[in-house]
């Protein structure tokens, strides 16, 4: 495809952008969404029973030096989301420390956070100052942003009148047009129309090779062996592998294997107990 | 493209978050002032897009804005002077000075409970400032008393020009009170209903009975006279702000029953910038508190 971005190429001495030590975040069982007061006297006197925590992440550390592309891959609800959430600083750190140089842009979930009632147009001013973007800077970056998301007509129709393809274009312009020190991605490769996807891979191709930090999680294991310089695989929370996307990949291929033949052996289990 | 460590530094500053860096509360009150200042733009493209929407979505438009109040006054003049046959004079002005401030009130109120939990997916994935979201409903909600004016200046045109004074000039100072002590409010319950949903459904009914103990539909001269009997009641229901506020629009509004125009009580006002400046104060503390959990209960 694209030439010149050979996994691996980290030049020696490049500085480092992201440095995060011993890192953990906790999520409170008691405290979930849509709490309401009935259910937290319930939770008071239910105190002793169960958990009231878990670690979504747990003694994570890695660093990501000037130019790299780092994937984060692993099984569902191995903390990757809450890992790019930490990076972007969305949610604090319950242990350990992030050091970040640079500025972020986070591209978690494309589209989201969209006002529906306004504007195309308006949703990328609106975004950008979200994202703390100067608005003189913004305006000059508003025509490339529209281009590249290639929505016509539809830039000055509200959002809810966009199909999700057109909203997911719309977000991935926006995210990659201001230019970031370090983009986060998370699972935005997949979505689009085939034209968008090789569009946008050879956007962030195009911000690798500009040297600057990329992370991202992705289940599509061929992008991170053809284009990432280095791969961690997070399993319950920690770092299970780190290294080589290709040896990294492999030990996730051979967990999941592992982890499907025990669920299999399980099921035949329970099966057999049903019977 | 040579740039070292040092380079990087300088042109973006470092920024570590780790739990052991916690800024005390003058820390959390310079952080929430530079944060808005910083993204005042942002509030700016809110309020308008708050504003688009808002006039959008129904046949009238902001029309409403100048009719709701309006239809409000009439429901509360049927039932009063028809039904309860009390008789003040130019009672519709008199209870349209209360209307228009608590329709204010309210409003931001109820815009401000589902200002951060309404930006959920938004919260989720970019990090910005919270205090901005319920900063921005509550400056939106100033334009909802604006429009007021519009039914205002047409009832004291049209029916009451009689009461028209110079008085009127101090709405805006007294609006000015208001406002502080409203976003204080605003960011209390905004934050409050990330963790507790029951906030929307218990603020709509003591939203109710704060009116009805607020001097809105009355004067505060029959909380005078409940102090004869009850002084302790008296007491309580004079500390509410909005005692204060609907007493001082009702007197540069609408005058003394007579239609003698009067002074807003200057002496409660003043005390009333001032708590409401340490309310606000106190509210801000507590929302950049909450505001590390927000993303992860949302």
């Amino acid at each position: 495809m694209v030439e010149g971005t050979s996994p691996g190429a980290i030049r020696p001495g490049a500085p480092t952008v992201i440095e995060v030590r011993d890192l953990g975040v906790r999520y409170s069982l008691r405290l979930t969404r849509k709490n309401t007061v009935r259910q937290s006297f319930a939770n008071l006197l239910r105190r002793r029973e169960g958990p009231s925590s878990f670690w979504a992440l747990r003694h994570v550390s890695f660093s990501l030096t000037k130019g790299e592309s780092l994937a984060i891959i692993g099984p569902n609800g191995a903390g990757k989301s809450t890992l790019l959430q930490a990076l972007a600083g969305i949610i604090t750190p319950s242990e350990g420390q992030i050091d970040v140089r640079g500025q972020i842009s986070s591209l978690l979930t494309l589209g989201a956070g969209f006002d529906a009632e306004l504007t195309g147009r308006d949703n990328i001013l609106l975004a950008g100052a979200f994202m703390g973007m100067d608005h003189r800077e913004m305006a000059r970056r508003i025509d490339s942003i529209i281009e590249f998301a290639d929505l016509g007509q539809f830039i000055d129709a509200p959002i809810k009148t966009y199909s999700t393809g057109m909203r997911a274009r719309l977000g991935f312009s926006i995210a990659t047009a201001i230019d970031p020190d370090i983009l986060l991605l998370d699972e935005v490769l997949a979505t689009g129309d085939q034209v968008f996807r090789a569009k946008s891979q050879a956007r962030v191709l195009e911000l690798v090779r500009a040297a600057k930090g990329i992370v991202l999680v992705t289940h599509d294991m061929n992008w991170v062996t053809e284009f990432c310089n280095r791969a961690i695989l997070l399993e319950q929370g920690h770092i299970a592998a780190e290294g080589d996307p290709a040896e990294v990949v492999a030990i996730h291929r051979e967990h999941s294997e592992q982890v499907k033949a025990q669920k299999a052996a399980e099921a035949a289990r329970v099966l057999a107990a049903a019977r | 493209m040579d740039i070292t460590g040092e380079e990087i530094a300088r042109e973006a500053p470092a920024s570590l978050r780790s739990t052991a860096i916690r800024p005390g509360p003058l820390g959390l009150i310079g952080e929430a002032l530079r944060e808005t200042w910083s993204r005042r733009r942002l509030i700016r493209y809110l309020v308008q897009a708050d504003l688009k929407k808002k006039g959008s979505d129904t046949v009238l438009g902001n029309i409403w804005w100048i009719l709701d109040p309006l239809l409000q006054m009439v429901v509360y003049v049927i039932l009063v002077s028809v039904i309860f046959q009390r008789t003040t004079p130019d009672y519709p002005l008199f209870i349209f000075a209360a209307i228009l401030p608590w329709k204010w009130f309210t409003s931001s109120v109820y815009d401000a409970i589902t200002s951060v939990v309404g930006q959920e997916r938004l919260i989720k994935q970019i990090q910005f400032p919270k205090i901005i979201l319920p900063t921005a409903t509550t400056f939106a909600g100033v334009a909802n008393f604006a429009f007021g004016m519009i039914p205002l200046a047409g009832l004291l045109v049209l029916f009451y020009s009689d009461r028209i004074s110079p008085t009127l000039v101090f709405i805006p100072l007294i609006a000015a009170v208001q406002f502080v002590f409203t976003l204080a409010f605003s960011f209390v319950v905004a934050g409050i209903n990330v963790f507790f949903r029951d906030i929307a459904n218990v603020s709509r009914h003591a939203l109710r009975l704060w009116f009805y103990l607020s001097p809105g539909l009355y004067s505060a001269a029959a909380i005078e006279k409940l102090r004869e009997t009850n002084p302790l009641i008296a007491d309580v229901m004079a500390i509410n702000p909005f005692y204060t506020f609907f007493e001082s629009y009702r007197n540069v509004i609408y005058g003394t029953p007579t239609g003698a125009p009067s002074m807003p009580l200057w002496g409660h006002l003043a005390a009333w910038l001032a708590g409401s400046v340490v309310l606000l104060v106190l509210a801000t503390l507590l929302f950049k508190r909450l505001e590390p959990a927000f993303a992860k209960v949302l």
